[in-house]
């Protein structure tokens, strides 16, 4: 079976053909709507798609039978993600082994949301990371929160930021006292493992670019886009792209991919911006000091020396970063 | 070359029957049913089943997907994508191991996929039990999978096949419980008589399901969100009338393995020593052999028992049980199962056999095995003696109605 690559060079060549149409009721501005949109442009029709429960089940294919889907789409359970993907895999493949099906190129897309595949799936991600079935991806479509069910704190919500599980109050100020989780980057320790990447809805072209190169691997892969949600962080609609731009350029949010084996970073900020320009446009850390914001400025920094590090050797390097704490009181 | 004798061709023509355990033996079903996707996830006693599978496919012996999955709740949820994107599928587990795959079972009855399981039974933690015990597969009493009771090995396997052609049938679509009372069937072996792929080709045609999950089909947009006041209630009855149809269906493929395969079973429901019976032992699964030795026993002091077993829990069939049980004075059920707080303090399947007969009430005791103790031939002894004075006389020891039969200590 060929593996074809398109590798899209410009935004013209994006193709006009959308797999996730209208018929939908997402918030406006919704980042995860985008980046599925994306995904599917770039994955093309010959893909089913996956989805645990989130909000890209409940305000997708919903409630008044209406889907959005131009390609086959089935829920799975918010833990399922992982498990769906690997035995769709296992499906087709069986089935083109012995005959029952033609032979052919299929892609498999499991969207998880960040509940879904950083805390509740995390085990059964992993173990679809380690098989070998090709042309499976996982998205990791991250709101950084549990949209659907309010706007709840995950493993991968930044630190500082208010949540519903984790609101700044009186006594706890900061809200979310863990740091981000780097999913990502476990995913790429998994041994074997082909393509593993992080991505954002800016610049468009990176995002479709991974989903090519992903689903071209020859194995399972993974990416972990980063989608603004205007709900949960605050934003007005028409600032969803503009946030993802400003999440790269501040280095909050850095692009690499891990190929065969090898790190590069996908944008090299320069100059980075301050953090600041990312989080004061977001509701959701207005609860927080200049200082603390300079803190996590100062973080961001350090971070990129080893970001840095990992693109001149092409090696992953598991940055260490101290626990972050509140500055005043 | 010496010729044939007659007796000879006699030996040639007796059917091949190996002893197997009953978990090589849903094996041998599972390879013949040509599945396409296994899902494994190692818990006692249903284990045994996965390693001969493994062991089959890693021998060339046929050809399948096997994943080896981190988790019951993964396992449960890779065959049900697997059978909506058209592979005929194949899973199981036991115990604890069951219920943490709950999720994921239940859905795949309300998608309507037709997955084939195997239920090991085993014992509830805390503490951890190996032992055997129904209340694992009976949590999926009311989840809409079909849910069938071998009595033996050879029956495990033929269940298996049945199994598929059950839940594939169109008017039917619904997974497949067998359960096999856990070590009891799993781990014994006995002579089993393995159909080829040939004999059953017909009898078990591939899977082909209407609407797969496939780009080759088309965009089909399977389990959306629905609103309770739009489709709630219907999605529902979809099951509902899947459930109560598939009582033509099963019927209908035991009479047809039967032709194929030259075993025949009553479909629904096993009776020993019915005709003239008084009293009767309700049960289900392997110590079925018990009870049929023990109505011998008492017979010979001139009690008149028989046993009745259920061969499905669900459907449950209520209709035949009313039939068999309409001319017996009192019941006795063997109960491996039990509902905290329930009416009357009962087992799982005592409470179920009391709703099936409600129209025809008949004086009824539950005897209890709980806990994975193994029960002894002079149990079931007990048992039909309890039940058969209880008929005599109106009364039982100490006038209770549910007796925990293996228990040591004192019954408070
Ligand atoms: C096992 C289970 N626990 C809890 C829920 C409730 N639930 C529904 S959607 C959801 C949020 C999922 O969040 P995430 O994966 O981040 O996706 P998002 O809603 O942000 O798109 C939760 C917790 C569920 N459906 N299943
Ligand atoms: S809450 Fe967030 S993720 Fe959910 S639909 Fe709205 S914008 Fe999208």
């Amino acid at each position: 079976m060929s593996s074809e690559r398109r590798q899209f060079k410009s935004v013209k060549e994006i193709p006009p053909e959308d797999y996730y149409t209208s018929g939908r009721r997402t918030c406006a501005g919704c980042g995860p709507a985008l980046a599925y949109r994306l995904v599917l442009k770039a994955a093309g029709v010959n893909t089913v798609v996956l989805g645990p429960t989130g909000c890209m089940y409940v305000a997708n294919a919903h409630q008044f039978l209406t889907s959005p889907y131009a390609v086959p789409w089935f829920h799975t359970q918010l833990g399922g993600g992982g498990a769906a993907g690997a035995g769709t895999a296992a499906a087709f493949r069986a089935l083109m082994k012995k005959g029952k099906r033609r032979l052919e190129d299929v892609n498999v897309v499991v969207f998880g949301g960040d509940g879904g595949f950083a805390d509740i799936g995390f085990a059964g991600l992993s173990m679809g990371m380690s098989y070998d079935y090709p042309r499976l991806l996982y998205v990791l479509y991250d709101n950084e929160s549990y949209a659907n069910t309010g706007i709840q704190a995950s493993s991968t919500t930044p630190w500082g930021a208010t949540t519903t599980f984790t609101p700044s109050g009186k006594v706890r100020r900061i809200g979310n006292e863990r740091m981000k989780k780097n999913v990502a980057l476990i995913m790429a320790t998994h041994p074997g493992v082909r393509y593993v990447a992080t991505a954002t809805l800016w610049p468009p072209l990176d995002l479709m670019n991974k989903v090519d190169k992903a689903l071209g691997s020859g194995g399972p892969s993974f990416i972990h886009v980063l989608v603004p949600c205007p709900k949960g962080w605050f934003t007005p609609p028409d600032l969803t792209v503009e946030l993802s731009r400003l999440a790269v350029e501040t280095g909050l949010w850095v692009l690499w991919e891990y190929e065969n084996g090898r790190f590069r970073l996908t944008y090299k900020p320069s100059p980075r911006k301050h953090v600041k320009n990312y989080m004061q446009l977001q509701g959701r850390f207005a609860h927080l000091s200049a200082s603390e914001i300079d803190m996590i400025e100062e973080v961001t920094g350090r971070e990129w020396e080893i970001w840095a590090e990992m693109d001149r050797t092409g090696k992953l390097i598991v940055p260490w970063v101290p626990p972050l704490k509140s500055v005043e009181g | 070359m010496k010729a044939l004798t007659r007796t000879d061709l006699e030996a040639v023509q007796i059917p091949r029957r190996r002893p197997i355990t009953g978990a090589r033996a849903i094996a041998e079903a599972v390879k013949i049913a040509d599945v396409d996707v296994i899902a494994a996830y190692p818990i006692r006693p249903y284990t045994g089943v996965m390693n001969a599978l493994a062991e089959m496919i890693a021998n060339g012996e046929f050809t399948a997907e096997i994943i080896v999955a981190d988790s019951e709740h993964s396992q449960f949820e890779i065959v049900k994508h697997a059978s909506a994107a058209g592979a005929r599928t194949f899973v199981g587990s036991s115990g604890v191991g069951l219920i943490y795959a709950a999720e994921a079972i239940v859905v795949t009855a309300m998608d309507q996929l037709p997955v084939v399981a195997i239920a090991g039974c085993r014992a509830l933690d805390d503490p951890g039990n190996f032992g055997m015990e129904w209340n694992d597969t009976l949590f999926f009493r009311d989840s809409g999978w079909l849910i069938s009771w071998a009595k033996d090995p050879q029956e495990a396997l033929d269940m298996t096949l049945v199994a598929y052609r059950v839940a594939e049938d169109r008017r039917v679509m619904l997974p497949h419980f067998i359960a096999v009372d856990g070590a009891t069937i799993t781990h014994i072996a006995a002579p089993v008589d393995t159909p080829s792929k040939k004999d059953v080709a017909e009898f078990l045609p591939p899977y082909r399901p209407h609407y797969t999950l496939d780009p080759a089909q088309g965009p089909v947009t399977k389990a959306q969100h629905i609103a309770p006041s739009l489709i709630g209630p219907e999605q529902r009855k979809h099951v509902d009338v899947a459930m109560k149809r598939s009582r033509e269906v099963i019927a209908e493929a035991w009479r047809d393995y039967a032709n194929y395969v030259g075993r025949t079973y009553d479909p629904f429901i096993e009776t020993f020593r019915m005709d003239d019976a008084e009293i009767a032992l309700v049960t289900m699964g392997a110590y079925t052999i018990n009870a049929l030795h023990a109505v011998n026993e008492v017979r010979r002091d001139g009690i008149k028992a028989g046993v009745v077993r259920l061969r499905y829990f669900r459907p449950l069939p209520a209709w035949d049980l009313k039939k068999v049980l309409s001319g017996v004075e009192g019941i006795g059920v063997l109960d491996f199962s039990y509902s905290f707080g329930s009416p009357d303090s009962a087992g799982v399947l005592f409470n179920e056999v009391r709703a099936a007969t409600y129209d025809d009430p008949k004086p009824a005791l539950d005897f209890l095995f709980l806990g994975g103790r193994e029960p002894k031939p002079a149990d079931f002894v007990k048992a039909l003696k309890i039940l058969h004075d209880y008929v005599r006389t109106g009364d039982t020891p100490g006038g209770k109605r549910v007796f925990w039969l293996t228990l040591r200590g004192e019954d408070i």
